[in-house]
């Protein structure tokens, strides 16, 4: 044999990168009007942001329990200590009616507003749970995907809400977010949330965005006695 | 009061008897939820009204505020309903005894945390089939969500759990996970009865409901004998066949099952020759054997017919000092070939022995060396020549520093001893002196010879035979010359006889094997001589042996340089010339 181990390796990966078909990547979705091309229903985007966001709450439920079982040996028996996460400003239904009586735009409104202001803080999760010792390498890892879950997350909510203003069903009152909105993860002495407070606080947003998400969707998506 | 104190000693501990306490709070459908708590040890606290809860919501940071509805029904329950509930808010709730403006216990909390589902309903089963032998089943299970909870919509994504147990036992067996509203039970055993249940949770969350209530699960078995039958019979002869196979490979292995199971004991090593390596014709170790013992080669009888013949190298005279002599004649126990004088040319071989009848040619002597038609195969036999060839140092072929005869058991026996003998030294001329050997033991045999009446020097007509006794008396008639060379080495030719060249030697086993009888042979006393060897004096340009004990006659007798045999007519007296042995070859 000609070639040894390395060489076809080094074959094999070049292969890789120069076939376009080897690399994953996001192809977009058939061009309007194209024929002979499924495109996705709005029911299709909005079965697959839910899904998305039912792994990232349930990624961020995880290392909540991973870090209450580890760093906080007694239970939630008497949790005095307020906390006040950084997306308390935001003003969020409390419950399903007050959610479903919300109006499609502000619920669409809210629930970008949530992921737009995880998005550093999430990096700032993976960066400290990286450099601390006491996580194992499974907990930062899972970190570092939630960040990127919430990121995507809000990219597709992004483009089901442009898909629901192509089809009239939203109206233009949907502002995009200003960078403004994006707010610091501070509490309230002002100083900045520990990483406990960010996964609780996280976990309680995930759950929130989810649960929106389904509501909203019984509402665009008519099906059984949504 | 002194209530008061106990509550105050054992404030917010969960010993077996404490004080007023919440007992729990639940919500079953993540809409609304419930507190309980009891009064505890306190029995002077359990009327109603006594023990007052309230709550606060974190969330707007209000005030303090008294449960909004006192379960009627049921004690000690206070019911926060959907206006009053607010989810991913956290609540902290007391429990306070307003006569005495005593907070009892205090707890916080949010609803999706407590968030305890109802039972999944419409728990059934359906048989999905029964195994061959009708001994086990398998189930489908299907059941229905709780109705308070809203998963149409997917306010409560439910994960289920389905356990069941034989009946009455008491371990249950979980089974994994299900999203769905159904699930598979495998392996069950007929005619044993099942119960199964189901409860859910949350999914992301770690509260489970409540179990619904269980089902029974039986299937009877079907008696069917036909189904084992079968089975046994296919066992039997599945064991039978098995056993078959077992025996047949160990019969056809079965050399080599006595191999690996009883190894072969190595039989003692003893030193010396083996006698299964001669069987297998291995004659390498017994070669070596041999030659480490100073046995003859037997490599030499068995595949070269043809005695060594000597050669002397010619090309350069000069060479010819002792040393080289030397080296030849002592060195060279080489292989089959090997020789320890070489001569330039084989083509020397026919050459016609010297016509004098007095004095053989040594030269013609040489020429009779067997092998010396060129063959360059060397004949045991010349290395043997026997002291009746004293002359040539026939016998300083390889064998030359081996004790021929006495030391070989392993020769053949119609090797004569007496044809043998052993160079002791070396002239400084470079010749070769042999030992006296046998030679005392010949002249009995020359005695025995003198009957056949051989002419010394008249065995022209039969063309180069001579006997030792020819020899002898040739050796006699030699005028006496210094030194040990006398006579005149004569080949022992009675190998007239075919049976005498046995392919191995010129040598007839004994001389009574002459078979012809030389005309005119008058007997001649047989005068051994003293030393009946003669030194290898050098070589002519023809390649033969030039010895030293006719000096006075050197070379008298005109060897034809033929190089082939020369024709009988030309027959020295008591020369055999090659051509002639060469006739006389097997």
């Amino acid at each position: 044999m000609g070639l040894s181990v390395p060489a076809v390796a080094v074959l094999l990966v070049v292969l890789l990168c120069l076939d376009p078909h080897g690399r994953v990547g996001s192809a977009p979705i058939c061009a309007h009007g194209s024929s002979g091309c499924h495109v996705p229903s709005l029911a299709d985007l909005f079965d697959r942001v839910i899904q998305h966001s039912a792994r990232m709450h349930s990624l961020s439920n995880d290392l909540h329990s991973e870090f209450e079982q580890y760093f906080l040996p007694s239970k939630n028996h008497i949790r005095k200590i307020y906390r006040k996460c950084h997306t308390s400003n935001i003003l969020t239904p409390n419950g399903k009616e007050n959610a479903q009586k919300l109006a499609r735009e502000e619920l669409t409104e809210v629930i970008l507003k949530l992921l737009m202001a995880w998005r550093d803080p999430l990096f700032q999760l993976h960066q400290s749970m990286a450099h601390q010792q006491d996580f194992n390498s499974f907990s930062s890892n899972k970190a570092l995907e939630m960040g990127d879950m919430a990121h995507e997350l809000r990219k597709g909510v992004e483009k089901v809400a442009e898909k629901m203003r192509v089809l009239g069903m939203l109206g233009n009152s949907v502002t995009g977010l200003s960078a403004a909105e994006a707010m610091l993860p501070l509490s309230d002495s002002g100083e900045a949330m520990s990483d406990y407070e960010l996964l609780y606080c996280f976990r309680r947003d995930s759950n929130k965005v989810q649960n929106y998400l389904k509501i909203l969707k019984c509402r665009i998506v008519p099906e059984h006695d949504c | 009061i002194w209530c008061h104190l106990l509550a105050l000693t054992r404030n917010q501990l969960h010993p077996p008897s404490r004080g007023p306490h919440f007992t729990g709070c639940r919500s079953r459908e993540q809409e609304t939820f419930r507190c309980w708590w009891s009064a505890g040890i306190f029995q002077n606290l359990t009327e109603p009204g006594t023990l007052r809860v309230f709550y606060q919501t974190k969330n707007a940071l209000s005030e303090w505020q008294e449960c909004p509805d006192y379960t009627h029904t049921v004690k000690n329950e206070c019911y926060f309903n959907k206006t009053f509930t607010h989810i991913w808010t956290s609540y902290c709730i007391q429990l306070r005894s307003v006569r005495e403006n005593i907070t009892y216990d205090e707890t916080c909390f949010t609803v999706e945390n407590i968030v305890h589902p109802d039972p999944p309903i419409g728990l059934n089963w359906t048989l999905l089939n029964v195994s061959h032998s009708g001994l086990h089943f398998d189930i489908l299970v299907r059941w229905a969500p709780p109705p308070s909870a809203d998963v149409q919509m997917g306010w409560m994504s439910l994960m289920y759990q389905v356990q069941y147990r034989v009946r009455n036992a008491s371990h249950w067996e979980m089974l994994d996970l299900e999203s769905g509203t159904q699930q598979s039970i495998y392996g069950l055993h007929t005619d044993k009865e099942y119960e199964v249940r189901v409860r859910c949770k949350m999914s992301a969350f770690n509260n489970f409901g409540e179990f619904s209530d269980s089902i029974l699960v039986h299937v009877a078995q079907i008696p069917s004998k036909e189904s084992t039958f079968p089975t046994t019979l296919v066992l039997i002869f599945g064991v039978i066949g098995l056993v078959i196979l077992l025996v047949l490979l160990i019969f056809s292995q079965q050399q080599r099952l006595m191999v690996i199971f009883l190894p072969p004991i190595p039989a003692p090593k003893i030193k010396g020759i083996d006698p299964e390596l001669l069987k297998n014709g291995k004659l390498d170790q017994l070669n070596s054997l041999l030659s480490s013992q100073d046995m003859y080669k037997p490599d030499f009888y068995h595949e070269d017919p043809w005695v060594e013949f000597i050669q002397l190298d010619l090309d350069d005279p000069a060479e010819k000092n002792e040393s080289s002599d030397t080296q030849h004649l002592l060195g060279l126990s080489r292989s089959g070939s090997s020789h320890v004088l070489h001569f330039k040319s084989d083509d020397d071989s026919g050459r016609a022995s010297c016509y004098d009848p007095e004095i053989p040619n040594p030269e013609d002597l040489a020429a009779l060396l067997p092998g010396h038609s060129g063959r360059g195969d060397n004949h045991p036999l010349v290395s043997r020549s026997s002291s009746s060839i004293p002359d040539l140092g026939v016998q300083q072929t390889s064998e030359v520093e081996e004790t021929p005869i006495q030391t070989q058991p392993a020769v053949p026996s119609w090797v004569n001893m007496d044809f043998y003998a052993q160079v002791s030294d070396f002239t400084p001329a470079g010749g070769v002196v042999l030992s006296p050997g046998q030679l005392n033991s010949s002249p009995e045999k020359k005695k025995e010879e003198e009957n056949e009446k051989k002419i010394p020097f008249q065995l022209v007509s039969d063309g180069a035979y001579t006997s030792e006794n020819t020899a002898r008396q040739l050796s006699a008639d030699v005028p006496p010359s210094p030194g040990p060379e006398q006579g005149y080495q004569t080949f022992p030719t009675q190998a007239v006889e075919g049976n005498l060249w046995n392919g191995e030697y010129l040598v007839s086993t004994s001389d009574s094997q002459i078979p012809y009888l030389l005309p005119e042979a008058p007997p001649v006393p047989i005068l051994p001589p003293v030393s009946g060897y003669t030194v290898v004096q050098e070589v002519d340009a023809q390649h033969s042996l030039l010895l030293n004990p006719p000096s006075s006659q050197p070379a008298i007798c005109p060897h034809s340089p033929n190089k082939h045999l020369p024709a009988m007519p030309t027959m020295p007296m008591g020369y055999l010339t090659p051509d002639l042995l060469g006739n006389l070859t097997p």
